[in-house]
C-alpha cells in the first residue's frame, strides 16, 4: 500500500530513507519510465521502448529490465550490478505533488515534494537523513529535489517528443520473440518502438525540426538501445543456468 | 480520350450529403492525408442556408468506424465534438410478450464465425442460456454498461465491436468542416430555383436563386425526404411499404440526464409499445428518445401519452415540461436510386423506419458504391446505374424483411397493431418461406442470396432466438463439432469474466477520452 503525504520538516524531521536497491524495496519492476533527457545514460545498459500507461493511454518511454512482470534482471544483491539506475526508480519513495497557493491574491500552482510514508524505504534507524539536526534540508534531500525537478521536466518533454513521433507516424508496435538457451520460447508484446521506414522517409524539413529539439539524437539513441535486448537475454540465461545448478 | 464523369454536385447538406462528399473526396482526392493537386474529382455541395436538417438518426453501425478513419477524422475529435458515445447493439424490451422480456442484438458476431456456425450447438441449451449470452461476451458486458474498449486501445480499434450514438447536427457540422477544410469540397450556400436538363434528359445544371448555374457530370440527391432530383424532377416512382411496415410517425424529444455522472447506456434501447416502439439513445450530455408508431393504429395524443409514460418510467423528471417534435414519414423507397446522371443517397432514396438504425449504414454503402464507379466513362453511365439499382433493391428487400421479422415474431396480443403485423398478407413471401425453413434449420449465410449484405445470418439468429423462435433441428449434431462448440462456449465464459474486470464503464472511458484522447496507434 502507498500513502502519499506532503513532506515537512516537523513531522518528518527524524525520518531516514534507505537507498540500497532490492526487491524488498519494490525494485523488482519489469520497466520504468524514462525520458529523452536521460536517454544517454539509460541507453548504455537497457533497451528503451515505448509503453502505454493503462490508465491514460498515453505513451511513455521506458527502460526495460526483463521479459515479464516483476522481472528485473539487473537486481543483484543490493547493488544493481553497479549500473546507472533511472531517475524514476532512484526517486523512490518521493514523488512530485502539486499544491495550489495564494500569492498576492492570485492562485498559483507550485510543485512540492510528497513522500510515500508507507514505503519500506522509510525508516527511523537507517539510511540517509532528510533533515539536518539543526533544521534545513540535508544534501540528500537537495539531491531528491533536483531529481524530482528533472523528472518533472523530463516527462513533460517526453510528452512533446511522443506527440511529434505520433504526428510523423514514427511509432510502431512490435512483438519481441526470444528463445532462451534452454530452448524455451517467450513473446513480449505491448511495446512500441521507432518505425525506421518512416524515419528514413522523413523530409529534411521534419528532420530539421526534430534535430532542433534534440529529438533526432534521442531517436537514434532509442534505436541503438535495442542492442541491449542481447544483454537482457544473457542475464536471463545466466539466471536460469544458476537456478538449474 | 472518352469523356469521364468527374465533376459532382451534391444537393443537400445533412449527414447524408456531407458523408457522401467526404467519402468521395477521401477516395479520390487525398493521398496519405494530403490533398492531391489537381484533384481527380471536382466535388461541390450545395445546400439551402435555412433548411433545418432532420437531426434524428443518431445511431450508427460499426461500419462508421472504418468510414471515419478512411475520411481522416481522428476518433478522439469525433467523439468529443459530436457528443458521441459507444453503441454495442440494440436491446429489445417487451417485444416478445410485453411481460418485461428483453434480448440483445449485439454488434459482435457469434464466436466461431466465419468458419463455424455455432448456432445449432446452442439449441440444446436454450433453456439454460440465451443465444446472445452463449455466443459472445458483448451481450453481458454491454448490458453491464461497460465500454467496448480501454483508454489504451488505439483509435478505431476495439475489444468488443462497436458503432456510435451521436448528435446528428454536430456530426453534420464536423463532416462539413472536415470536408471543406481538409478534403477540398466546395460549399455553396444557395436556394435552388430550377433544375435544367440537357437534350438527352440528363441533368445539366442546378440553377440557384442568386442566378448561379452549377454544372456537373453527376448529381447526387441528398435532399432528404423531399427527394428534389430523383423523386420530384426525374419522377422516379416511389414504392410504398406501409402495407408491410406500418410506422409512419414519430415523436422525438431530447432530455438531460438526472445527474451529470449518470451511467450512459451502451446499447440503443428499443421498447415495444401498443402501436409502435420507443427508441432511447444515450449520448454524453443527454438522451434522445422517440416514439415511432403507426398513425393508422394510434392518434398523436395517444402516442404522446405513451411516450411521456415511458419517460417517467425511465426516471426522467418534469416530463410535462419537455417539448416533443413530431415527424411524419412515408415508409418506402424509390424504384431506382440511380436515374440518368443522378444518384439519390439517404432519405432522398427512401426510408422505412428507425428500427435497427440502418439509415446511415445505407448512406455509407451508397456513397462507397458510387465512389467505386468513379471516374466513369460516359458510355458506362447506364450500366453502372443498372448495377447499383439492382444492389439497391436487394438491400431494401433485405431491410424490409429483416425489420418485419421483429414484428412477425412477436407474441404480443394487446393491440391490433401487433395482430396486423402477423397477418400473412402483410408478410413478404420470401420472408414467409425463410420462416418455414428456419423451423427446421438455423439461419446460415446460404439463406442470403446476394453478397455485400447489410444483415448477415448472425443477425437473423440474434433476432429469431432472442424472440424465442423454435427450430426443431432435423440434422443430427456431430460429436466432434459439439466438442468444438463446447470449447467455444467455455472460452466465451472466461472472456466475459476477464473483460468484466478490465473494461471501464462507458461514461468513465468517455471522460478519459476528453481528458487524454485515445492513442492513434
Amino acid at each position: 500500500m502507498t500513502k502519499h503525504v506532503l513532506l515537512n520538516s516537523i513531522e518528518h524531521l527524524d525520518l531516514k530513507v534507505i537507498t540500497e536497491r532490492g526487491a524488498e524495496f519494490g525494485d523488482n519492476v519489469w520497466f520504468t519510465p524514462t525520458f529523452p533527457l536521460e536517454f544517454r545514460s539509460v541507453q548504455a545498459h537497457y533497451p528503451i521502448f515505448f509503453h502505454k500507461d493503462a490508465s491514460t493511454g498515453q505513451f511513455f518511454s521506458v527502460a526495460v529490465f526483463g521479459f515479464s512482470h516483476q522481472e528485473n534482471l539487473f537486481l543483484h544483491d543490493d547493488n544493481w550490478r553497479g549500473y546507472y539506475v533511472p531517475l524514476t526508480l532512484r526517486r523512490q519513495p518521493f514523488l512530485i505533488g502539486k499544491q495550489v497557493v495564494r500569492e498576492d491574491g492570485a492562485e498559483q500552482t507550485q510543485t512540492v515534494i510528497h513522500l510515500d510514508i508507507d514505503s519500506p524505504r522509510v525508516s527511523k534507524e537507517q539510511g540517509e537523513a532528510l533533515f539536518l539536526p539543526l533544521g534545513g534540508g540535508s544534501p540528500y534531500l537537495d539531491e531528491v529535489s533536483n531529481m524530482l525537478k528533472t523528472i518533472h521536466l523530463g516527462l513533460q518533454d517526453n510528452a512533446a517528443f511522443v506527440a511529434l513521433l505520433l504526428e510523423h507516424k514514427l511509432l510502431e508496435s512490435f512483438t519481441l520473440d526470444i528463445q532462451l538457451d534452454d530452448g524455451s520460447k517467450h513473446q513480449m508484446i505491448g511495446f512500441y518502438t521507432i518505425n525506421e521506414d518512416s524515419l528514413a522517409a522523413l523530409s529534411t524539413e521534419v528532420l530539421g525540426q526534430l534535430h532542433a529539439k534534440g529529438y533526432l539524437q534521442a531517436i537514434y539513441m532509442l534505436i541503438a538501445s535495442q542492442a541491449n535486448v542481447r544483454s537482457l537475454l544473457k542475464l536471463k540465461n545466466q539466471l536460469n543456468a544458476t537456478a538449474a545448478c | 480520350m472518352e469523356q469521364q464523369i468527374k465533376s459532382i454536385v451534391i444537393v443537400g447538406g445533412g449527414t447524408a450529403g456531407w458523408l457522401t462528399a467526404a467519402i468521395l473526396a477521401a477516395d479520390h482526392n487525398v493521398d496519405q492525408g494530403q490533398l492531391l493537386s489537381p484533384t481527380a474529382l471536382n466535388i461541390t455541395l450545395v445546400e439551402s442556408p435555412d433548411v433545418a436538417t432532420i437531426g434524428v438518426g443518431e445511431g450508427t453501425w460499426p461500419s462508421m468506424r472504418h468510414t471515419l478513419q478512411h475520411i481522416g477524422i481522428s476518433e478522439t475529435e469525433f467523439i468529443n465534438s459530436c457528443d458521441a458515445s459507444f453503441k454495442q447493439g440494440s436491446q429489445f424490451n417487451n417485444w416478445c410478450t410485453n411481460s418485461a422480456d428483453t434480448y440483445l442484438h449485439p454488434f459482435s458476431l457469434p464466436v466461431g464465425i466465419p468458419d463455424f456456425n455455432i448456432c445449432p450447438y446452442w439449441l440444446p441449451f436454450l433453456q439454460q442460456v440465451s443465444f446472445a449470452d452463449a455466443v459472445n461476451a458483448q451481450a453481458r458486458l454491454s448490458l453491464a454498461g461497460l465500454a467496448p474498449k480501454q483508454i489504451s486501445t488505439a483509435e478505431y480499434s476495439f475489444i468488443n465491436n462497436y458503432g456510435y450514438h451521436l448528435d446528428a447536427g454536430k456530426f453534420s457540422n464536423l463532416l462539413q468542416q472536415h470536408a471543406t477544410s481538409k478534403l477540398g469540397v466546395q460549399h455553396v450556400k444557395a436556394h435552388i430555383a430550377q433544375i435544367r436538363n440537357t437534350v438527352t434528359g440528363n441533368i445539366d445544371a442546378i440553377i440557384t436563386t442568386d442566378g448561379r448555374a452549377l454544372h456537373a457530370d453527376l448529381f447526387i440527391d441528398c435532399s432528404g425526404a423531399a427527394s428534389m432530383l430523383l423523386g420530384q424532377h426525374l419522377a422516379v416512382p416511389f414504392i410504398q411499404q406501409k402495407q408491410v411496415l406500418f410506422n409512419d410517425s414519430a415523436l422525438a424529444v431530447q432530455l438531460p440526464y438526472p445527474q451529470a455522472d449518470a451511467a450512459i447506456a451502451s446499447c440503443t434501447q428499443s421498447t415495444a409499445q401498443p402501436n409502435g416502439w420507443v427508441w432511447d439513445i444515450g449520448l454524453q450530455s443527454r438522451r434522445g428518445v422517440g416514439h415511432v408508431y403507426s398513425s393508422a393504429h394510434c392518434s398523436d395524443d395517444q402516442a404522446e401519452q405513451q411516450l411521456r409514460h415511458y419517460l417517467q418510467q425511465s426516471g426522467a423528471e418534469n416530463t410535462e415540461l419537455l417539448t416533443l417534435r413530431k415527424l411524419s414519414f412515408n415508409p418506402g423507397h424509390y424504384a431506382r436510386c440511380w436515374q440518368k446522371n443522378c444518384v439519390a443517397i439517404g432519405m432522398a432514396a427512401g426510408f422505412i423506419e428507425p428500427l435497427e438504425a440502418s439509415a446511415l449504414a445505407l448512406v455509407e454503402w451508397s456513397a462507397k458504391y458510387v465512389s467505386a464507379q468513379l471516374p466513369l466513362p460516359n458510355s458506362l453511365l447506364s450500366i453502372a446505374a443498372d448495377r447499383m439499382n439492382q444492389a439497391f433493391n436487394q438491400h431494401w428487400q433485405q431491410i424490409i424483411e429483416f425489420l418485419k421479422l421483429h414484428y412477425v415474431l412477436s407474441k404480443r396480443r394487446d393491440h391490433d397493431y401487433w395482430h396486423d403485423h402477423r397477418e400473412s398478407s402483410s408478410i413478404p413471401p420470401r420472408l414467409q418461406h425463410l420462416l418455414q425453413f428456419w423451423q427446421h434449420k438455423v439461419p446460415s449465410n446460404q439463406d442470403i442470396t446476394h453478397s455485400d449484405v447489410l444483415f448477415p445470418a448472425a443477425s437473423y439468429q440474434y433476432i429469431l432466438y432472442g424472440m424465442g423462435f423454435e427450430t426443431q433441428q432435423s440434422a443430427p449434431l456431430k460429436p466432434s463439432q459439439q466438442k468444438k462448440a463446447q470449447a467455444l462456449f467455455e472460452e466465451n465464459i472466461k472472456r466475459v469474466q476477464q473483460l468484466a474486470a478490465a473494461l471501464p464503464p462507458n461514461r468513465q472511458l468517455l471522460d478519459k477520452i476528453r481528458q487524454y484522447g485515445l492513442p492513434p496507434i
